[in-house]
């Protein structure tokens, strides 16, 4: 599984503070948070699991990630946050 | 409401003033459009060389711009431009308020203000020169900014805070609670002997093109509520600080950690602010953003919040809120209060210094010394360089800031282009006039390693960036809802001024904007040597192993004066003045340097 945290504005939207769904494509997996978590869509995410300009996501709280089809492995953490920063 | 073409230069002595109206070229305004670039254009005018930020004859400047008092969103705002007694260096300050809109209508696009009066005054300015006058206020001494506008209810007013009074190096210059904050502008207010200054006008210039700003007026305003600025009315930028430490961003204890933990971190967060204090959401004049964020009372945003909580050792809302407030009331800046105290308590922790301030004190009663001046608050009054001057003992290290103003809320060990953006800016370490911090939060951005070939770039990006916002004014809390700022900057410069630049002039005016800031540091005495970070960020890994390379920021500062055409040599040559110049009137330019 991975485990996908939301802060800010995905936390609002949600509902939820973290959502934990199969493995995958970096697609299928915030597919399956879209499905999960159905808040998410469209602000954060789309039903087909593609990110929106407005929002970022980050594995590890490290690297953010941006193409769909990279691989997310069993054990990871995603971090999706708002992609406005600054203030 | 477009340009006037023309200045208010307020000369202030004894118990009086004077006033005269002076032209502004419309060349001034083609290659530095107005706000920041109008200001520092003036800035160089009327500062005398080498002079000393608080004397009689250091201009403070107000510099309005082209698109203020139109029905376009997030334009009431004014820049105000000094050479800053922190810093020593430019120091551009922007804020939203009544009192902005008010300016533009003295019929003006700038006030200079130069001399000083001999007891603590109020300046009244009108639209009719002969009206303007100056009122003693000695009643007033001593007063918060919002008890000033108490006093003068039906006007609108500027003013500052007892710190501005005592002439402390970070005072902050107030109008409608909104600040411009950094650099200490209100010390210069202060040593002017003026509390406050009001403004009184009708003056209404005619737009170039009317019908065309009503209608960008309400498709900006439609995109104003899009998506994009969603964040800022729902939850304001407090809620950076619980992503900051998630992704180790955020600095503690004066920069000595980059996390709080997640308890902590959630009950700073907008939720726990508001279950803590409660909350209410209001808006700058002329805002269809409304990203002013309330809790018990208090306007909190991110800055302030890192400055006076973690930075400090705090993490209990009401300790947090009651600074904020305090600093307000003071009238100082909040990250440069925070940053100082953080400084003073390393130094207390490690043995130091004798004083009795801890991490996680009461911040409270040590602002209340600092804007008093008041035994050690007298020192620390003059911010966290000169502490450190006077502490000595390879305390420098840990004085976090950067020619002399200190740090915002972004660690650089983990945020390396922000690392440079913080090292090269024009006044000191800033977040406003570079926003590099967002391309460290793009995709395929490595941000715990800069690469000299593509950082220097985002940073120069960043930048044009901003100044272009910065010099239109557009409040950058729009920025996510304009496609092309090029290209819509040019639009708006067209329907307002009746100005007409290409997208690419106004990237050129956006340059040499920057570049001109860095033209007045050189004037001032700026080497390429005070562009860098405090010795802690290079010497001292994260425990993660994060560490930032001395010799790599090296060697993407001077690649950005490369790139910005200033080199790294303090005296730019001729022909580089002359190309990014040329505009301008260059001879007296030059021969300023010389």
């Amino acid at each position: 599984m991975v485990e996908v945290e939301l802060y800010g504005l995905p936390r609002l939207y949600a509902g939820a503070e973290r959502c934990a769904v199969a493995a995958g494509s970096l697609a299928e997996v915030l597919g399956a948070l879209a499905q999960a978590l159905p808040g998410l869509v469209p602000a954060i995410v789309d039903a087909r699991g593609h990110l929106s300009e407005h929002a970022r996501v980050a594995i590890d709280g490290r690297r953010l990630l941006d193409d769909p089809a990279e691989a997310i492995a069993d054990g990871a953490v995603l971090v999706v946050i708002s992609a406005q920063a600054g203030g | 409401m477009g340009v006037f073409r023309r200045l208010l230069h307020v000369h202030l002595a004894g118990d009086r003033l004077r006033c005269e109206h002076v032209p502004i070229d419309d060349a001034i305004t083609r290659a530095l459009i107005g706000g920041v670039g109008l200001g520092a254009h003036l800035l160089w005018r009327y500062a005398p060389r080498g002079v000393d930020p608080l004397a009689p004859a250091a201009p403070l400047i107000f510099a309005l711009a082209p698109l203020l008092g139109t029905p376009l969103t997030t334009t009431a705002k004014l820049a105000v431009i000094c050479k800053s007694p922190l810093t020593g260096r430019i120091s551009d300050g922007l804020s939203s308020s009544r009192f902005a809109l008010a300016a533009k209508r003295l019929g003006v696009d700038a006030i200079v203000l130069t001399g000083a009066l001999d007891h603590l005054s109020i300046v009244h300015l009108d639209e009719d020169p002969t009206r303007a006058r100056v009122e003693p206020c000695p009643a007033l001494a001593g007063a918060s900014p919002a008890e000033v506008g108490e006093a003068l209810a039906g006007r609108r007013v500027a003013a500052i805070g007892p710190a501005g009074e005592r002439l402390v190096r970070f005072a902050t210059l107030t109008n409608d609670g909104r600040h411009a904050g950094r650099g200490g502008a209100g010390a210069l207010l202060g040593a002017k002997r003026v509390k406050a200054i009001t403004v009184h006008g009708d003056a209404t210039p005619p737009l170039a093109d009317p019908a065309a700003v009503r209608e960008r007026a309400k498709e900006l305003a439609r995109r104003s509520l899009g998506a994009a600025t969603d964040k800022y009315r729902r939850l304001g930028t407090v809620a950076n600080l619980e992503t900051f430490d998630r992704l180790r961003i955020l600095p503690a204890r004066n920069f000595q950690r980059v996390s709080i933990g997640r308890a902590k971190a959630r009950r700073l967060s907008p939720e726990g602010l508001r279950a803590e204090a409660g909350h209410v959401r209001e808006g700058c004049a002329g805002c269809t953003i409304g990203c002013d964020h309330r809790f018990g009372g208090t306007r909190l945003e991110y800055e302030s919040l890192f400055a006076l909580g973690p930075l400090c050792g705090i993490d209990e809302p009401a300790q947090v809120l009651a600074a904020a407030a305090a600093c307000d009331r003071l009238g100082v800046d909040t990250i440069s209060a925070g940053g100082t105290l953080a400084f003073a308590m390393e130094c207390a922790e490690r043995g130091l210094v004798p004083w009795p301030i801890a991490f996680g004190d009461d911040l409270v009663p040590w602002l209340e010394k600092i804007a008093a001046r008041e035994g050690i608050g007298d020192l620390l009054a003059e911010g966290s360089r000169r502490v450190a001057a006077r502490v000595g003992q390879g305390s420098e290290r840990f004085a976090c800031q950067v020619k002399g103003l200190e740090l915002p809320g972004y660690e650089p060990r983990t945020m390396q282009t922000m690392a440079l953006g913080l090292a090269v800016a024009a006044r000191g370490a800033d977040h406003n006039r570079s926003g590099a911090y967002q391309a460290d939060l793009q995709p395929g951005v490595d941000r715990f390693a800069a690469a000299l070939a593509t950082t220097p770039a985002r940073v120069i990006e960043t930048e044009d960036h901003a100044a272009l916002l910065d010099a239109l004014i557009l409040c950058k809390f729009l920025r996510g809802a304009i496609a092309d700022p090029w290209v819509e900057g040019a639009e708006l410069l067209a329907m307002t001024a009746g100005i007409a630049l290409s997208p690419d002039e106004l990237r050129e005016a956006a340059a040499r904007i920057v570049a001109l800031r860095h033209l007045y540091n050189r004037r001032e005495g700026w080497t390429i040597a005070e562009d860098t970070l405090p010795a802690r960020f290079f010497d001292e890994p994260l425990e993660d192993g994060a560490a930032l390379s001395r010799e790599l920021l090296a060697a993407m500062v001077a690649a950005y004066h490369e790139a910005r055409g200033l080199g790294v040599e303090r005296l730019p040559a001729r022909e580089r003045l002359d190309a990014l110049f040329a505009p301008l009137d260059l001879g007296p330019w030059a021969e300023g340097l010389e």
